[in-house]
């Protein structure tokens, strides 16, 4: 108890040179703390690259190496036989590059009808009071705090009725069609529209811009930020999407590439390397937007963190 | 005339945001009578509403009514009265009322209580190890080192898989002649018989869990940590505080909405854990990777017994809402 008087003026001058005294016992907790971290980074990392080496080389080749560390490094520096495996991956499943354009088929779809579906209702609720609309706003919050377990079976029921599963283009519509609307969205539309000024719109009024054109012209390119959140966020999930691809989809040509990795994995005779391959494929475009859009990723996340 | 006034009246009474219309020319037109126009704004259960924004409103919502009735309001519905239901989803025009059967069935089902033991122990062991192990790392990558930035990037990584892939790469892993025994093996530990084991299988789930979706708590955490302003920690030592003191004191309470929200939305995700044994272990071997959520998936899809999965569906939402809206309020009290 008698330094707490005292350390605070040896702390401060020493925490201003962010030099503080080396004695024994932080070497040796900075120490664990950094052989801590590498220990748990090769944890977390070793399994993707070891996905993505085993995918540049023969399925023969994985299981020799699998007990050297050699199984950890490229079989070959010859860099052109690396992508045997994703040629073959093309020529063994017919419809794998299908199974890609269907991926970004649904996704572009996806995106755009929840960019269009949930900005025009996030906007309506923030400013254009209509009857009824403090009733959908509450619902919406009501909707986001209760946890209302898998529709999935429901929600298949009532497609069967709409006929949707009927025949092989309906059910893409079938597919689609759900996944447009979200609660989480409009909410987060909503509160970026109600704080954002009122006189840009009130100025378009004046200037006898209809509200249509008000939307579309000034207030879409102002909320870039919000937009581009959302649309990262249902990219991702989308293109994840694993479950209810593979129940609306049981034919090969129209699964996504998730969906697909299943005929891949089950394939028999199993190859590791095509499998191996098949699943970095399906990871790349993931990866390239974590990369170019971390900053709406961040900002994403810390808006939800936020709420 | 007397409408007139009314009407004017409603004008002056509608909020200052909306009031400000400009006034129409030909009212000021020197010697000119008020124009006989329609008034703007109209009453409805007690409040004001401009006409024009009713209908542009009505109109950018009803994609969202429409789709949000038939795909998320509808299922409720559907769920819910199919649960008193003998539904069966290749005879959905010939459905016969049966009462609470439906529910008493859901208490005295043997799997189903397997299959919730089984979330169970996954969500008591995944989300408090979680929740450490991305509150931990943001907490030790927080300050700004060069390190830092890599060791972030490089945990973050297994975010980048979907739960697909992690489970397909797990799944082969963990195979009998794959990776990991080869590791063990040469370690001197031995063949482990893996998701072939019914106890095991349900511990390489948690981990996996664990090892995909750490890094994506961790960039929430640190984004709340980055929030609490360096000024109070400033203040803090001066006034004496030791690293200890001003972890529990400001560290912590600062960080503490995020945590909830953390904690709230991982439970969630916790408790619909499906495409993991779906994948790996398709809910065996011996029920043991049986979840909630696929136990409901099954019922209502593969045994096409609607009703009945309806039933289960309704009581665990029941169950998960219970717990999440207590779990809120406890932690807003908190705050």
């Amino acid at each position: 108890m008698e330094h707490s008087t005292t350390m605070p003026q040896a702390d401060i001058p020493a925490a201003k040179k962010h030099k503080r005294p080396l004695t024994a016992a932080r070497i040796v907790l900075s120490v664990c703390k950094w052989l801590g971290l590498t220990v748990l980074c090769v944890l977390f990392l070793f399994p993707i690259w070891w996905m993505v080496i085993s995918s540049f080389k023969p399925q023969t080749v994985i299981y020799e190496q699998l007990d050297s560390f050699m199984t950890f490094l490229p079989s070959t520096w010859n860099i052109g036989e690396w992508f045997d495996s994703y040629i073959n991956l093309f020529n063994s499943f017919e419809y794998f590059g299908t199974a890609i354009g269907n991926s970004v088929l649904y996704c572009a779809v996806t995106v755009a009808g929840v960019l269009l579906v949930n900005s025009l209702a996030g906007y309506a609720l923030a400013r254009l009071e209509f009857p009824g609309s403090r009733f959908i706003s509450t619902l919406i919050i009501l909707l986001i705090i209760v946890p209302v377990e898998t529709s999935i079976v429901p929600q298949y029921v009532i497609l069967s009725q709409l006929g949707l599963l009927a025949s092989p283009a309906s059910r893409v519509v079938g597919y689609l069609l759900p996944s447009i609307v979200s609660a989480f969205y409009i909410f987060m539309f909503r509160q970026y529209f109600m704080g954002m000024p009122r006189e840009l719109e009130e100025a378009a009024e004046i200037d006898g811009a209809g509200k249509l054109k008000t939307f579309f012209v000034i207030m879409m390119p102002l909320a870039k930020a919000i937009f581009a959140t959302v649309a990262i966020f249902t990219f991702m999930g989308a293109w994840n999407e694993y479950v209810f691809a593979d129940l609306m989809f049981p034919q090969a040509r129209q699964k996504p590439l998730q969906a697909f990795l299943q005929l891949v994995n089950t394939y028999n005779p199993k190859d590791l390397s095509m499998v191996m391959a098949a699943l970095t494929v399906s990871t790349i475009p993931i990866a390239i937007v974590y990369i170019f859009c971390q900053r709406y990723i961040v900002e994403g996340v810390s808006f939800s963190g936020l709420k | 005339m007397e409408r007139m006034l009314k009407t004017d009246e409603i004008e002056l009474a509608a909020p200052m945001a909306q009031a400000e219309e400009p006034v129409p020319a030909e009212s000021i037109s020197p010697g000119g009578k008020p124009p006989k126009r329609k008034s703007r704004y109209f009453r409805f259960l007690g409040r004001t509403y401009k006409k024009d924004n009713t209908v542009v409103g009505l109109l950018f919502t009803l994609p969202a009514i429409v789709l949000g009735c038939i795909f998320v309001i509808a299922p409720m519905v559907v769920s819910l009265s199919y649960s008193f239901t003998d539904a069966y989803l290749l005879r959905l025009d010939e459905i016969h009322f049966t009462g609470i059967e439906q529910f008493k069935k859901v208490f005295s089902d043997g799997f189903l209580w397997n299959a919730f033991g089984n979330t169970m122990v996954f969500v008591v062991i995944t989300v408090p190890v979680q929740l450490c192990v991305a509150l931990g790392l943001a907490l030790i990558l927080n300050s700004k080192i060069k390190a830092n930035t890599f060791f972030r990037w490089a945990f973050f990584v297994p975010v980048m898989l979907s739960l697909a892939v992690t489970s397909f790469l797990w799944g082969n892993l963990f195979e009998q002649d794959g990776l990991i025994n080869a590791l063990l093996v040469k370690l001197g530990i031995g063949e482990q018989p893996f998701l072939d084991d019914p106890g095991q299988a349900m511990g390489i789930i948690i981990f996996i869990s664990i090892w995909q979706g750490a890094g994506y708590q961790m960039l929430i955490f640190l984004s709340g940590l980055k929030n609490i302003q360096p000024e109070i920690y400033e203040a803090a030592s001066l006034d004496g505080a030791n690293a200890t003191q001003r972890f529990f004191y400001i560290t912590i309470p600062n960080i503490l909405p995020t945590f909830s929200f953390v904690l709230i939305t991982m439970l969630i995700g916790a408790f619909r854990l499906i495409t993991q044994p779906m994948i790996m272990t398709q809910g065996g071997p011996e029920d043991g990777t049986m979840t909630m959520s696929y136990y409901i998936y099954q019922q209502g899809i593969t045994f096409r017994d609607v009703g009945y999965s309806s039933a289960i569906a309704m009581v665990y939402t029941v169950f998960m809402s219970v717990i999440a809206l207590t779990l809120r309020k406890v932690m807003d009290v908190k705050n």
